[in-house]
């Protein structure tokens, strides 16, 4: 195993932030870590970088022990929300900061930094202040700083939360990008389900201080492994004592409409209390059988007024399993 | 896992080197604060126990038996209590005009009103007396006989002293307000009287305290105004002269050093907790004041603020003219006699006073910003002791700290004696003197320096000490240059601390002045005052020049980056 995490803890003040934390972390691989705000993810990713101290810990990395081990001797990129680029150097000192303190030869400093500049296409920003830049080209250089160094894995501490959503969803693409070109082992904290779908090949939801699971982006939507992982990646609808199961959940999207033909067996009643136009989809809400489901259908619809009574089919196979998870 | 041995050998080795340069700077902070600030303090304390008999508090005792000591102690309270009392509601009026009116000239007034402070202490009282004294323009003008020695005149001239520092408090306090407080009173239909009352000042009232106590303990603990203007009416801060100074009795004023201190210390600390709680008061949801004109209140709160600036520039410019005239005020001929200096030394101890400075300069900015530095990086507990020693110095008079410094240095069994007598030991009196406000200085802009600058440097393999040289320091870079010309200019302008510690090989600029003004030469301490004053201008002109250049470099920088970016 590439990197490997056993039994991390981490409390501050008596409160916990991490209980008994493990994962591991193959060479190559994009994973990010989501999670709603206070769940452990960022304190994790500050503990794999050496500057929080765990209270219990095994981190070892391709079999070396990391735990003790300070932050300036693993060579672990980091990219910071904002304003990590230090203000009284230009873009290329910037770049050329870190491997300088790694004792790179000088005379191969200047063409790491061209090339990184270039990787980032910033060529032309070189001597630039940071002051001088937008967000977003910030954030590719503090990128460019990150991987100059060749390091061995590199950390996203939310790089991307404090940009406007169009330049956003540019640099993921391009984030996506690059971590696919250079194959580094890539860990990123994010608490947008969509950012981290788009880019991980691995997502751990967390949620108070522990894993509640770890997997595809395809495996979380389609097998979630409780109510919350359902809940926070997309919409589930919950539905309780259905087809002899105490809890199952469905897709807002799996929900079908049942039109025209008379009622058949499968098939419930319900009545529309909102429905709300969102662009490529309408969401409704209906209320069947004193339970709220919510179901999501294709393009726009006019004939769904509150009040409408329709009929909906639950399929067999839509379902999911749900254990209760944590309340 | 065999590489785990030596993978965990050199963490430790590195980790270690960090540890010890933050070790080693709070080394290099700590031990100068002990040995310039705590030694002289004790060595005050520990003589004040000293008597014939050995150790006990008969010279306690005897002071405070003695009705003329009683007497001095009403004196210097009475005096600090009267000039608190006024300083600090005429400084309140003129912040409430800069402030929260649209009276004309604000940045203008704001200026003037600082003015006493790039002036030795002792020129207030000189103007004072260039005007109303027994051969002041005024007596003699209208052949009246106003007796302004003694109580009133050490209380006008310290309320021109400490009304700048009283000024700066509530300016700042008044700067900040909630518009959304005061929007809300006038919807409930408050009139200005009663927002006034129930708004402005609850929410300026830390700044009231805070002032109160600053100016309390910058009067009780003035030297320079009570010797000019003081006449027969002693306080504490001249009496320790006296006893030191004329009689040579260390033991008495060391009494008197520790009664003046515990008043000072007592202010000092109560100030710090009352103030504590004030970041609260306004949170990141209040929204900004906005001062809408009113033809009438600005025009009253112009009134008073020209009348305040009339007289402070008053007091200043009479001591400008009076050192360029004949012989103020009955020849009024132009003439530079007064600039012949025919006093110890002559003009020497204006270049001797501004090497000083320029060592205090460079000292005080090391030793500040290192403190600021080290704290950022101890654990909380051994920053707050940091911080407990670095601010200390405010709750020490000059005048204590100044005799704890001969009582400490000039011992034969002190290993620093050497430094005694020399320039060097006079920058470093300076130094310590104010180093709880350059530490504070350099404490806030360090501060504000984001943590993750530390972070991200460290990830990217560098230590402590490069990610101070590389990024810290080049960010506060501004700072540091402000703090050192605090320095300076406190350096060219102090008298209490070094009063003590001068021989005529190394006599300062200020004292000159007060030689000159105690040996009956009011004008040539006017003449010796300006030419002190005229540097402290030159070092401001050019700090500001400089920060305009610098500024305007950046601007221009931020330019072209735009242009090419679009």
């Amino acid at each position: 195993m590439y990197l490997s995490l056993r039994g991390i803890t981490k409390t501050f003040d008596g409160v916990t932030a991490l209980d008994g934390v493990s994962l591991d972390i193959d060479e190559g691989e994009f994973v990010c870590f989501l999670g709603p705000s206070g769940c452990g993810k960022t304190t994790l990713l500050r503990i794999i970088a050496g500057l929080e101290k765990p209270d219990a810990a095994d981190i070892r990395f391709a079999g070396r022990v990391l735990t003790d081990i300070p932050a300036r001797e693993r060579n672990f990129g980091i990219v910071f929300q904002s304003y990590s680029l230090f203000p009284n150097m230009t873009v290329a000192r910037n770049i050329a900061y870190g491997l300088e303190c790694r004792k790179w030869p000088r005379q191969d400093i200047p063409d790491r930094v061209a090339a990184m500049l270039a990787l980032v296409n910033l060529a032309d920003q070189a001597d630039k202040h940071p002051h001088q830049l937008s967000g977003g080209q910030q954030q590719r250089v503090a990128l460019a700083r990150a991987l100059a160094g060749k390091p061995e894995v590199l950390l996203l501490d939310e790089p991307l939360s404090a940009l406007d959503a169009k330049v956003r969803e540019e640099l993921r693409a391009e984030v996506k990008d690059l971590q696919a070109r250079l194959g580094v082992t890539t860990i990123m904290v994010t608490h947008d389900q969509h950012e981290a779908m788009e880019v991980a090949d691995r997502i751990v939801v967390m949620n108070r201080g522990r894993i509640e699971q770890v997997g595809r982006p395809v495996d979380l939507y389609e097998r979630p492994a409780n109510r919350f992982v359902a809940g926070f990646i997309g919409r589930i609808n919950v539905v309780r004592d259905l087809h002899g199961h105490p809890l199952a959940g469905i897709r807002p999207e799996r929900i079908e409409l049942v039109d025209g033909a008379g009622p058949q067996s499968d098939c419930r009643i319900g009545c529309v209390d909102r429905c709300v136009f969102l662009g490529s989809i309408t969401r409704v809400v209906l209320t069947v059988d004193g339970q709220s489901v919510t179901l999501e259908l294709q393009g726009r619809r006019d004939d769904l007024a509150p009040g409408t009574q329709i009929a909906i089919r639950l399929p067999e196979r839509a379902l999911m399993r749900l254990d209760d998870g944590p309340p | 896992m065999t590489s785990a041995v030596p993978a965990d050998g050199g963490a430790a080795r590195n980790f270690d080197s960090d540890r010890l340069a933050v070790a080693a700077l709070a080394a290099a902070v700590v031990v100068p604060l002990v040995v310039f600030v705590a030694v002289p303090l004790v060595a005050i304390l520990r003589l004040s126990f000293v008597t014939p008999d050995g150790i006990g508090l008969e010279n306690y005792a005897r002071e405070f038996t003695s009705p003329k000591f009683i007497h001095i102690v009403a004196n210097s309270f009475s005096v600090a209590l009267t000039t608190t009392l006024v300083t600090v509601v005429l400084a309140y009026g003129f912040a409430y005009a800069l402030r929260r009116t649209a009276m004309p000239f604000r940045r203008t007034c704001g200026a003037i009103a600082l003015l006493p402070l790039y002036a030795p202490s002792l020129v207030q009282a000189l103007g004072i007396l260039f005007l109303f004294g027994r051969n002041g323009i005024v007596n003699r003008t209208f052949d009246l006989d106003i007796d302004i020695y003694g109580f009133w005149g050490i209380v006008i001239a310290d309320v021109f002293y400490s009304f700048p520092h009283a000024y700066l408090i509530l300016s700042a306090a008044l700067a900040v307000g909630d518009a959304r407080l005061y929007e809300s009173a006038m919807m409930l239909g408050a009139g200005p009287a009663r927002m006034f009352r129930t708004i402005t000042l609850p929410s300026t009232r830390y700044g009231i305290v805070s002032a109160i106590f600053v100016v309390f303990t910058i009067v009780i603990t003035d030297f320079g105004n009570p010797m000019v203007i003081g006449a027969d009416y002693s306080v504490l801060a001249t009496e320790i002269y006296n006893q030191v100074s004329g009689q040579g009795r260390m033991e008495l004023g060391a009494v008197i050093g520790v009664v003046l201190l515990v008043p000072a210390a007592v202010a000092v600390v109560i100030e710090r907790l009352i103030t504590r709680g004030q970041h609260a008061a306004i949170s990141d949801r209040s929204h900004p004041l906005t001062i809408v004109p009113t033809a009438f209140r600005d025009r009253v709160a112009f009134v008073y603020a020209s009348l305040v600036c009339l007289a402070i520039a008053a007091v200043v410019a009479v001591v400008f003219v009076a050192s360029f005239v004949t012989l103020w005020p009955y020849n009024m001929g132009l003439s530079l006699r007064h600039y012949r200096f025919d006093v110890q030394n002559g003009i020497a101890p204006l270049w001797t006073s501004v090497v000083v400075s320029l060592m205090a300069a460079g000292i005080g900015v090391v030793a500040t910003v290192a403190a600021a530095c080290a704290a950022r990086w101890l654990k909380p507990l051994q920053a707050q002791f940091l911080y407990f020693l670095s601010v200390l110095p405010a709750a020490v008079p000059g005048m204590v700290l100044g005799l704890g410094y001969i009582l400490a240095f000039n011992h034969p069994g002190n290993p620093l004696e050497f430094l005694y007598g020399t320039l060097l030991i006079l920058a470093v009196c300076n130094v310590y003197h104010y180093h709880a406000q350059g530490y504070l200085i350099a404490t806030t802009s360090v501060g504000q320096v984001s943590r993750v600058f530390d972070e991200t440097s460290t990830c990217l393999g560098a230590g402590t000490l490069r990610t101070l040289r590389a990024v810290i320091l080049p960010i506060v870079a501004p700072a540091i240059v402000s703090i050192g010309v605090f320095f300076f200019v406190r350096s060219m302008v102090t008298l209490s601390a070094v009063i003590f510690l001068v021989t005529p090989a190394t006599q300062l600029a200020a004292v000159s002045v007060l030689l000159l003004d105690d040996s009956g030469n009011q004008n040539q301490a006017a003449a010796f005052s300006v030419c002190i004053m005229l540097i402290v201008a030159a070092a401001l002109g050019l700090f500001h020049a400089l920060a305009r250049l610098t500024a305007r470099r950046g601007a221009r920088n931020s330019g072209a980056g735009a242009a090419s970016g679009s």
